[in-house]
C-alpha cells in the first residue's frame, strides 16, 4: 500500500477492487480524450473542482488525487462527451456533484497539504542529519550552556557553605534561573536549527500549525534546560554537603 | 560491647557511602555504553580466529592476479583460462567467507548488546530493590522545602534523597560528565 493509497483510505475513499480495472480503463480514456481535446487542463480542473488550486503544485499527488476517485468515476466516463458537445455539459454536472462532496474533498485538500509540509519536513531532515552529525557537540555545548552549568555548580557550593542554614537550598537556585532568562540575551545566540523529529512530522500531519509546534519544541527544550541545570545543582550541592560531612567527622 | 559498637559503625559507613555506591553504579554503566563499540569488536576479535586465513586467501588471489597480467591470453591461453578459474573460484570461496564472518561479527556484537543492557537493568533493579525504603542520604528536611516528598520518594523519609531521584540526576550528571567522549 503506497502513501497515495494510504491518503485516500483515511479520507474514506474506499474503492472495491473490482473496479481497479475500469478505472484504470476510464484513466486510460481520459488519458487518449487528453490528446483531442483542445483545452485539456480545463477538463481537468472541472474534474476537480477547487481542489486544483492547491494541488497545482504538487503535481504528482495531484495526479494521485485523480487516479483515488473511485466516485468520480461518472465523470471520467462523461469524458468524452466532453470533445463531442463542449464542456458546459460537463461543468454543470461535475458542479451537482462538486456539491455533494464539498466536505470530503475539502478534507483532503487540507491533509494533501498537511501531507506537503510533512514530506518537506521530512526532505529538510534527511538533509540536515550528516551537517547535525558534524556540528553536534558544538550546538549543544555553546558558551551559554556551558555558563549555565558552571554557575549552578558554584551557586551549589556557594549554598552548602552559607545560605541553606536559613531557607530551602531551591529558593537561590529559582533565582538563578531568572537571573539567567535575563541574561540570556546577552549572550550569542547560536543559531538553533529546528529539530524535525517524527513527533513534530506527526503534530504538523494532526493539522496544528508549525508556529504553535516550534513555539512549543523551544519552551519544551527550555524545560529540559532547566531541568538539567537543577540536577547539576542537586548533585553538587549533595556531593558538597557529603565531602563536608565526611571531613568533618574525619577531623576531630 | 565494642564489636557491637564496630558492627553499628560499619553499616553507618555502609549507609552513608550508598550514594557514591548509586553514583559509581551510574558511572560505570555509562562508561561501558561508551566503551560499548570497541569492546565488542575486542572480543569479536577474539573469537574470530580465521582472520589470518581471510587475509592468506587475499594475498593468494593478488598473486594471482599479478600472475595473470604477465601471461599472454593468446599464447598461453590453457593456462590462462586455468589460472582465471582458479581466482574466481577463490573469489567466490573469499565472499562467502566475509559474508559469514560479517554475519557472525553482527550476531556477536547483539549478544554483547544485549547482555549489557540485560546486566544494567538488573544492577539497576538491584540498587532500586535494595534502596526502595532507606533514603541514600539524609538531608535536613528543611533544606529541601517544597519539594522533600517528591525528592525523598519512595521512602517517605523526610528530608531523605531517594534511589529514584538520585539515580536521575546521577545519570544526568554522568551523561553531561561523558558528553565530551562520546
Amino acid at each position: 500500500m503506497n502513501s497515495e493509497e494510504r491518503i485516500s483510505r483515511i479520507m474514506g475513499f474506499h474503492r472495491p477492487k473490482a473496479d481497479d480495472d475500469t478505472h484504470s480503463e476510464t484513466k486510460l480514456q481520459l488519458e487518449q480524450d487528453k490528446s483531442t481535446i483542445p483545452v485539456p487542463s480545463v477538463s481537468k480542473r472541472v474534474v476537480l473542482g477547487d481542489t486544483v488550486c492547491s494541488l497545482a503544485g504538487t503535481a504528482d499527488h495531484g495526479s494521485s488525487a485523480v487516479e483515488h476517485k473511485g466516485e468520480k468515476k461518472d465523470l471520467f466516463n462523461i469524458a468524452p462527451e466532453v470533445g463531442s458537445d463542449g464542456t458546459t455539459e460537463l461543468r454543470q454536472r461535475s458542479r451537482g456533484d462538486l456539491m455533494e462532496q464539498r466536505t470530503p474533498q475539502h478534507g483532503l485538500d487540507q491533509y494533501l497539504s498537511r501531507f506537503d509540509e510533512a514530506m518537506k519536513l521530512r526532505n529538510q531532515l534527511m538533509s540536515e542529519k550528516p551537517s547535525q552529525e558534524n556540528g553536534n557537540a558544538a550546538e549543544e555545548f555553546d558558551s551559554f550552556r556551558i555558563f549555565r552549568l558552571v554557575g549552578c555548580a558554584l551557586l551549589a557550593i556557594g549554598v552548602r557553605a552559607f545560605v541553606c542554614k536559613y531557607l530551602s537550598i531551591f529558593a537561590p537556585f529559582l533565582t538563578l534561573q531568572l537571573a539567567y532568562m535575563g541574561l540570556s540575551q546577552y549572550f550569542p545566540k547560536s543559531e538553533k536549527k529546528t529539530k524535525t523529529t517524527v513527533l513534530t512530522a506527526a503534530l504538523l500531519l494532526s493539522g496544528i500549525p508549525a508556529e504553535v509546534i516550534s513555539r512549543s519544541m523551544d519552551t519544551y527544550s527550555k524545560m529540559g534546560d532547566v531541568f538539567t541545570d537543577l540536577c547539576v545543582y542537586f548533585f553538587t550541592f549533595i556531593f558538597c554537603h557529603e565531602l563536608l560531612v565526611f571531613f568533618c567527622s574525619e577531623a576531630p | 560491647m565494642s564489636e557491637q559498637r564496630v558492627e553499628a559503625e560499619t553499616a553507618t559507613d555502609a549507609a552513608a557511602a550508598a550514594w557514591l555506591l548509586v553514583l559509581s553504579s551510574v558511572f560505570l554503566c555509562n562508561l561501558l555504553k561508551i566503551l560499548l563499540p570497541s569492546c565488542s569488536s575486542v572480543i569479536s576479535k577474539l573469537l574470530q580466529k580465521d582472520v589470518e586465513q581471510e587475509s592468506q586467501m587475499r594475498s593468494d588471489i593478488q598473486n594471482m592476479k599479478q600472475e595473470l597480467a604477465t601471461i599472454s591470453m593468446m599464447d598461453e591461453f590453457a593456462r590462462y583460462a586455468r589460472l582465471e578459474r582458479k581466482i574466481n573460484k577463490m573469489t567466490d570461496k573469499l565472499k562467502t567467507h566475509v559474508k559469514t564472518r560479517t554475519a557472525q561479527l553482527a550476531k556477536i556484537k547483539w549478544v554483547i548488546n544485549i547482555v549489557f543492557y540485560i546486566l544494567q537493568a538488573a544492577l539497576m533493579i538491584s540498587l532500586i530493590w535494595k534502596y526502595y525504603s532507606e533514603p541514600v542520604t539524609v538531608l535536613p528536611s528543611k533544606w529541601l522545602a517544597p519539594l522533600e516528598r517528591l525528592v525523598a520518594f519512595p521512602t517517605g523519609v523526610a528530608g531523605g534523597v531517594g534511589i529514584t531521584c538520585w539515580l536521575v540526576v546521577c545519570n544526568k550528571v554522568v551523561a553531561i560528565m561523558l558528553h565530551p567522549f562520546s
